[in-house]
């Protein structure tokens, strides 16, 4: 935890306003890699794995994936790639051979990332210990095994280029636009997917029983009854930060490591635009979590 | 003095079974309302507590209590998880039964974590925000592990 909050100060400094983009690639990479959360899938955290050596499964309604080793190893690894590999795989979901990569690699969600944050996240994977351990083959059932299926898919859901800014907006707004739906991918989880994998139209942000590892990934669009429209914005801050929500609960499954690997790391300034960015949202009425069962009372029972 | 002693055994004895009597034949959703309702307190207190710390309200001579409050809720957490209490409107995973070491492990640190807050919870503000910080992940330690919404 120190460790983090340091890393947030020191990111605070070193990303504070306009300095931003004459930052050194190499902090800058580090920094990026902790708030897109690539140790979370590509690091077998649970047993305790290498860093970025291969990671634990990922259940998925559409089969189980296992994030594969890229640590700089020429052989087991992306030792032998370029950066114009590494560009290819993240902004267009494509391996040096031209095969398609699942979209369980939230690379719908990286294509947005800018060629300046790209090249600094290459510089800070080359950086990393090599390993010498092979990938784990993901276990799909027969039906998605093929790659070149993956072409109806993106042709379906996928356009691939780097986030543009609205000059409608302000600096605060596309800063958080660009944390939430390139860099820190959120509506991989947040957004429901239809029978095809893709994001289902008009409900963007808006919560989804089939999340990963069985989760419920709740509506996080400003709608007052099904979303967080009642949420403060200093109370979303609060959240993506130690993980406490208005009610003094905590953030628990999948969430919590989001909190704790990503957005707990990020400069509080980031934090905030994230904030700013999920409250402009359109409000969508979508509900994800339980009904509680509540005995019908008093005039509501009757309709009144 | 013997005899009282014997009698006071008996006394205690039967204290026990009723309780245990009684305990058995609560009903399980009972039991999870109960502890539900218990841990409610518990996000209450920390809402409290972090608002306080943080400077939005003005109740610095409430947070000894808030804190006393914590560390009495979290002496036992597991005692609020008890055999047979793991079927019914429940978030709680199969693991706070099958894994009971582990989730003990992780009550067993948010009970410390507690301790060191009412210490704190007199001093200055930025120790006892610090240790508000580190009681904070320990109850999202245990949420990541052993709390789930129902599908
Ligand atoms: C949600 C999980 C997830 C996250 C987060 C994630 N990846 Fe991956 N990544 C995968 C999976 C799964 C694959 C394999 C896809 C396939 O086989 O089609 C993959 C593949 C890759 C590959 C291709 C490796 C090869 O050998 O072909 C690279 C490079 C990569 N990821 C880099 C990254 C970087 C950099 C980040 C962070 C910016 C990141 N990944 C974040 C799941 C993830
Ligand atoms: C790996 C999947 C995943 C990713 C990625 C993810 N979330 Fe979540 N999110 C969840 C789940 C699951 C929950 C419910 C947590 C719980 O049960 O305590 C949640 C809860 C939340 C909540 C609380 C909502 C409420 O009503 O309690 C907010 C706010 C939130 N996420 C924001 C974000 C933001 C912002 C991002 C991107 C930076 C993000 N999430 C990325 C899965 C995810
Ligand atoms: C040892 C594990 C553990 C620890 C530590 C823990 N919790 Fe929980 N908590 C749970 C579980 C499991 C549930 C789900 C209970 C259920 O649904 O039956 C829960 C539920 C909750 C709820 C939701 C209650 C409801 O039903 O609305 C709140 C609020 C909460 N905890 C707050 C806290 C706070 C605050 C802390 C720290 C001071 C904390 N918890 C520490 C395991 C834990």
């Amino acid at each position: 935890m120190n460790a983090s909050r340091l890393l947030a100060f020191v990111g605070a400094t070193l990303f504070a306003g306009s300095v931003f983009a004459a930052e050194p690639a190499m902090d800058r990479g580090e920094y990026l890699f902790r708030a897109a959360g690539c140790g979370g899938c590509h690091t077998d955290e649970k047993n305790k794995g290498p860093a970025l050596a291969g990671g634990a499964a990922i259940k998925t309604p559409r089969g189980t994936f296992y994030a594969p080793n890229i640590t700089p190893d020429p052989t087991y690894g992306v030792g032998r790639w370029s950066e114009a590999d590494f560009f290819r795989a993240t902004r267009e979901g494509l391996n040096p051979d031209g095969a398609h990569y699942y979209p369980s690699f939230p690379y719908a969600s990286y294509t947005r990332l800018t060629d300046d944050d790209l090249r600094a996240l290459w510089n800070y994977l080359r950086r990393q210990a090599p390993v010498t351990q092979a990938s784990r083959p993901h276990e799909l059932p027969w039906y998605v095994r093929s790659r070149s299926l993956l072409s109806t898919w993106k042709a379906l859901y996928f356009t691939p280029g780097a986030w543009q800014p609205r000059p409608d907006k302000d600096e605060t707004w596309n800063r958080g636009a660009y944390l939430a739906e390139a860099v820190g991918h959120c509506g991989e989880c947040h957004t429901p997917r239809d029978s095809l994998g893709g994001p289902r139209r008009g409900l963007h942000f808006a919560g989804t029983r089939e999340g990963p590892d069985d989760s419920v990934v709740p509506n996080i669009t400003p709608d007052k009854k099904t979303g967080i429209g009642r949420w403060r914005k200093s109370e979303i801050i609060e959240y993506l930060d130690s993980g406490m929500t208005p009610e003094g609960d905590f953030a628990g499954d999948v969430m919590a490591e989001v909190i704790d690997r990503s957005t707990s790391r990020l400069t509080p300034p980031d934090r905030e635009a994230i904030a700013v960015y999920l409250l402009s949202l359109p409000p969508v009425e979508h509900a994800v979590r339980k009904e509680k069962k509540k005995p019908a009372k008093g005039k509501d029972a009757f309709g009144f | 003095m013997k005899k009282n002693t014997a009698v006071g055994m008996l006394i205690l004895g039967s204290l026990e079974l009723l309780g245990t009597a009684a305990y058995a034949e609560s009903d399980p959703e009972d039991i999870i309302k109960y502890r539900q309702n218990v841990m409610k307190a518990n996000g209450a207190h920390m809402a409290a507590a972090g608002a306080i710390l943080q400077g939005k309200v003005d109740y610095k001579k409430d947070l000894a209590y808030h804190a006393k409050t914590l560390q009495t809720i979290n002496s036992d957490i597991p005692a609020l998880f008890p055999k047979g209490s793991d079927f019914g409107d429940t978030k709680a995973l199969d693991g706070v039964w099958a894994k009971r070491a582990d989730f003990e492990k992780r009550a067993k640190d948010t009970r410390a974590k507690a301790d060191a807050f009412v210490k704190a919870a007199g001093g200055d503000t930025k120790a006892a925000l610090a240790k508000f910080k580190e009681l904070s992940d320990s109850c999202k330690a245990c949420h990541k592990d052993f709390r789930k919404e129902e599908k």
